[in-house]
């Protein structure tokens, strides 16, 4: 029954999202005004700003999926984190990309050390490190718990981030003005960035489900809470 | 709290006295950063950049690999022939064990910064008299930070079988706001004379604080595997 739910749901979902993606899309391309000074380099904007807030949504979801992986040992929780922290990493290229097109247009130069764009730099990499070390730990108990303790640190590591990248000179716009479309435009991407950020982290967290209970016999998908001191990974 | 202390220095004192004796790490790890500093300086070339900036910058990725080496090897001690297992049996608050291992750790740290910074001073024509307490201070209050989440990695990564590239790994792309900051605020001390208070200084303390806490916090569950 519950398979035959999430059969339909699944599919529905993905299709909504898919349309809500196009509608806003053609918003985007043919509705917004053109900006003066950027022209059609400043739509970039209208991703850019939804794909980074949904990336400290999702490292949020890393931060509490290893507190509660620490507290209770389930590997649900690592799953998720791992889910989650995908996504992560895919919403931040998304932000440094969409930034450094930006950066190309009003600053002539495909990279430069703002504090927003170091700040999104350090943040990918703090979240790629979680994906790439994954594989070189055999262990599984191990792997989550590794990862765990680097869930909780790393999200604890983003604000001092944020507040050294602001010793560096600032060349990035404090205010943006914008026409009530643009700002309307804006407020539609949240919506499908959002569900497809949510949408993936639930697909992904169901393969992960599916390759741990591929890979571990049944009894150690949840795993004890002691292990052996000096177990090798 | 005496008693803490006293596990705290004798534990210390452990690991400093291995390490007298085998003189397995602290050798191996200057060498390693004197040779990062000598190969940094001649691929910069002579015109390739000289100051404060530079000169932190290069110290830096010295400490870091340094580092990464020192907090593999102090933990690696523990792991072999299962003394930690001994070590976990003794009457000893584990928060005692994290606080002697990351004293250990800073104590050859702040060997290897004695060693190496005054061959990047002299590679990169820095001119360390016109603030040596500001960058000390700097430098030190930065160090403990790198340690403290060092020490945290390095308990978690030595049993796995990639050790060292694994904790250098995580520790890197976490530290990275310590490396940063100090070295912007020696760039404004140095280049530009600003004085300390009201400079990076206070976040390098907060993420000292911070890092400490949370380290204390979770290294009963990290010894736990």
């Amino acid at each position: 029954m519950k398979s035959a739910r999430v059969r339909i749901v699944g599919p529905v979902y993905g299709i909504v999202t898919f349309c809500l993606l196009a509608a806003v899309t053609g918003m985007m391309v043919w509705w917004t005004p053109r900006e003066e000074t950027m022209g059609d380099v400043q739509k970039v904007f209208y991703i850019h700003l939804p794909a980074a807030i949904n990336t400290f949504v999702a490292c949020f979801v890393v931060f509490i999926c290893s507190v509660m992986y620490l507290l209770q040992r389930r590997s649900w929780w690592d799953d998720l984190g791992f889910a989650a922290a995908k996504v992560a990493v895919l919403l931040a290229s998304i932000v440094l990309l969409t930034g450094m097109i930006w950066g190309r247009s009003a600053w002539g130069a495909w990279w430069q050390w703002t504090p927003r764009l170091t700040f999104s730099l350090i943040l990918w990499l703090l979240y790629v490190v979680y994906l790439m070390i994954r594989p070189s730990i055999e262990s599984s108990q191990r792997r989550a718990l590794i990862c765990a303790v680097y869930g909780v640190i790393a999200f604890m590591d983003v604000p001092l981030v944020w507040l050294s990248t602001k010793l560096l000179p600032d060349i990035h716009p404090k205010t943006i003005s914008m026409a009530p479309e643009m700002r309307l435009t804006l407020l539609a991407w949240f919506v499908p960035m959002t569900m497809l950020a949510a949408g993936l982290i639930v697909t992904s967290m169901r393969i992960n489900r599916l390759q741990r209970a591929a890979s571990e016999p049944a009894e150690e998908l949840d795993e004890p809470r002691l292990v052996p001191a000096g177990g090798q990974a | 709290m005496t008693r803490a202390i006293r596990h705290i220095t004798m534990l210390t004192l452990k690991d400093l006295r291995i390490e007298a004796r085998g003189r397995q790490t602290i050798g191996l790890v200057v060498v390693l950063a004197v040779l990062i500093v000598v190969v940094l300086a001649l691929g910069l070339g002579s015109g390739g950049g000289s100051g404060g900036l530079t000169a932190t910058a290069i110290l830096w990725v010295a400490y870091l690999f340094g580092g990464v080496l020192i907090f593999e090897k102090t933990m690696a001690v523990e792991r072999h022939d299962d003394a930690l297992a001994g070590l976990l049996l003794a009457p000893i608050d584990r928060g005692s064990i994290y606080a002697a291992k990351l004293l250990a750790n800073l104590v050859l740290m702040f060997a290897l910064a004695l060693v190496v910074t005054p061959v990047g001073i002299m590679f990169f024509q820095f001119d360390l008299s016109v603030a040596p307490g500001g960058f000390a201070l700097v430098m030190a209050v930065s160090m403990i930070g790198y340690a403290a989440v060092g020490t945290l990695f390095a308990a978690l990564t030595s049993s796995t079988r990639l050790a060292g590239g694994l904790l250098a790994m995580l520790v890197f792309p976490i530290t990275l706001p310590v490396v940063l900051i100090s070295t912007r605020v020696l760039a404004n001390l140095f280049e530009h004379g600003t004085s300390l208070a009201g400079s990076g200084l206070a976040l390098l303390i907060a993420f000292d604080l911070m890092f400490l806490a949370a380290s204390w916090l979770v290294f009963d569950v990290v010894l736990e595997a």
